[in-house]
């Protein structure tokens, strides 16, 4: 009943997450473009640099219309990551929110400890179940 | 899920020590849904081996389904999504009423500040924190419970976090990993705490603790026996020396002369700290602020104990107290105006206690409310 939890991810992991899994990451809304299939609903594209190569994310923004686009803004997405046809991910928003001013670093320093913290515990517990 | 089945349950008699017991316990999500239940008693769960049974949770809403009393919020920190079950409050209806009849009165009153108008402003932002829909970031705090073999919050407390920059979110998640560094993660010794007052820690503390106890029993006696009514610390000082002989030995390595100087000094100190016990109880007080440092023992205080009494016979008859009887804070303002400014509220009950003890005066509904014993009742 309830959703998968939105796990952060960095923006280049993306394209390597699983079918179906659902993620919040964020990026600059850098385009808006029609679906092609239906082109009544639009198709966000947030991007991102990282060691100066740029990776895009396109959103679907179905279940978060109406939502007002702010061009070069910061976004945050939480949604479940779809694969489409020969070019890729697409993450289906379930949440989309502007959040223009982020401190990024802040951000993605607070992800990175999480996470060390996160692993560290479960290599611990799982250290404790081999003996 | 069941996780840390090696960990042992401690007796349920020593959780109360644990600090994280009584506090709002900042935890993933994803442990909130994995902690175990404690055997012992239903709706307290452990994470490692602290026993908790209230959390502190902020999340985004994913998912949102609304009863006629309730929200029901799925939240999700990004380890996991939990439910939140969120009571509507029960007075928004009766309020928001009362606020619009109030404010149509009040309509001609315009300009400067209008209570009635922000009253009406801060209810309606109230309202507006309570209700969130799905993207918006809610911080709730409530207990866990277990209905239906699903985990779940049941909100004592939950608003709507406005957090444009995510700056809220960014701490937060900061803030739950040192938590989790720092005390979580790290086991609490409940045996240990317990012995800990026999360690040599715990005996300093005792020390000092047993031999003011017995410095104010001392001088208690010494004041009783004699019949007191007031002293001076300069008179009664000297009594409190042969104490200090057995607290900690600090005088075998230092000088003989600054070892009189500095017991001297350590009576001075521990008199201060019986004083302030003492009047802490009630059982002293100082009738004027002068130079000349004068308590008065309010067991002796005839002056006091007649002032009080008068006051509840007075007042005993008057309407307003007819039926309850005086509380104890209005005999203290009344004792305060007439008799002296310095008497404080633990004076007052130990005078109360003895015109109680000596049936001149009875309490009513509770330890806080006295009437008096009149004869021809």
């Amino acid at each position: 009943m309830l959703p998968e939890p939105g796990v952060f991810h960095f923006p280049w992991e993306i394209s390597s997450v699983q079918e179906g899994a659902a993620v919040r990451t964020y990026g600059r809304l850098r385009d808006l473009i029609a679906s092609i299939r239906n082109p009544e609903v639009s198709e966000a594209v947030l991007s991102s640099q990282h060691l100066s190569v740029q990776y895009d994310i396109t959103v679907h923004t179905a279940f978060v219309e109406p939502f007002l686009p702010s061009l070069h803004s910061h976004y945050i997405v939480l949604g479940d990551v779809e694969r489409t046809e020969g070019d890729g991910v697409m993450v289906r928003a379930r949440v989309l929110n502007c959040v223009d001013g982020i401190n990024l670093a802040l951000l993605q320093q607070a992800i990175v400890e999480q996470r060390r913290y996160l692993q560290e515990r479960d290599e611990h517990a799982s250290h404790l179940k081999i003996y | 899920m069941q996780t840390e089945q090696g960990e042992h349950e401690p007796s349920s008699l020593l959780w109360g020590l644990d600090p994280v017991l009584s506090s709002f316990a900042k935890l993933y999500v994803k442990d909130i849904l994995r902690m175990r239940e404690s055997s012992q008693i239903p709706d307290v769960y452990f994470y490692k081996c602290h026993p908790l049974f209230k959390v502190d949770v902020l999340g985004t809403v994913v998912y949102k389904r609304e009863r006629e009393d309730f929200f029901c919020y799925g939240v999700d920190d990004g380890t996991g999504v939990i439910n939140c079950l969120c009571w509507k409050d029960e007075k928004w209806r009766e309020n928001t009423d009362a606020v619009n009849s109030g404010a149509t009165l009040q309509v001609s009153n315009k300009g400067g500040f209008n209570p009635v108008e922000q009253l009406k402003k801060l209810k309606l932002a109230q309202k507006l924190s309570a209700q969130l829909e799905i993207g918006d970031l809610l911080r709730v705090r409530g207990s866990v419970k277990t209905s239906r073999e699903q985990r779940e919050i049941m909100a004592c407390s939950y608003y709507k976090v406005n957090d444009p920059v995510m700056e809220v979110q960014i701490s937060w998640m900061m803030e739950v990993l040192h938590l989790y560094r720092d005390f979580y993660d790290k086991p609490f010794l409940f045996t240990k705490s317990v012995q800990h007052l026999d360690t040599a820690e715990g005996d300093d503390l005792l020390r000092s603790l047993s031999v003011l106890r017995r410095a104010s029993r001392l001088l208690m006696s010494f004041i009783r026996e004699k019949g007191l009514g007031s002293f001076r610390p300069k008179d009664v000082q000297h009594l409190l020396m042969p104490l200090l002989s057995c607290a900690p030995s600090c005088s075998t390595t230092q000088q003989e002369s600054t070892v009189a100087q500095s017991s001297s000094k350590q009576v001075h100190h521990l008199f201060r700290d019986v004083i302030k016990a003492l009047q802490d109880e009630g059982l002293v007080f100082r009738k004027v602020i002068s130079q000349d440092e004068v308590y008065q023992v309010t067991e002796q205080d005839k002056e006091l104990r007649r002032v009080t009494k008068d006051i509840v016979r007075e007042d005993s008859g008057r309407e307003k107290y007819a039926e309850k009887g005086c509380h104890v804070l209005h005999i203290l303002s009344c004792v305060r105006q007439t008799y002296s400014r310095n008497v404080s509220k633990s004076v007052i009950e130990m005078v109360l206690r003895c015109l109680e003890r000596d049936s001149e005066i009875f309490s009513t509904i509770d330890q806080n409310h006295y009437k008096y014993i009149s004869v021809t009742d």
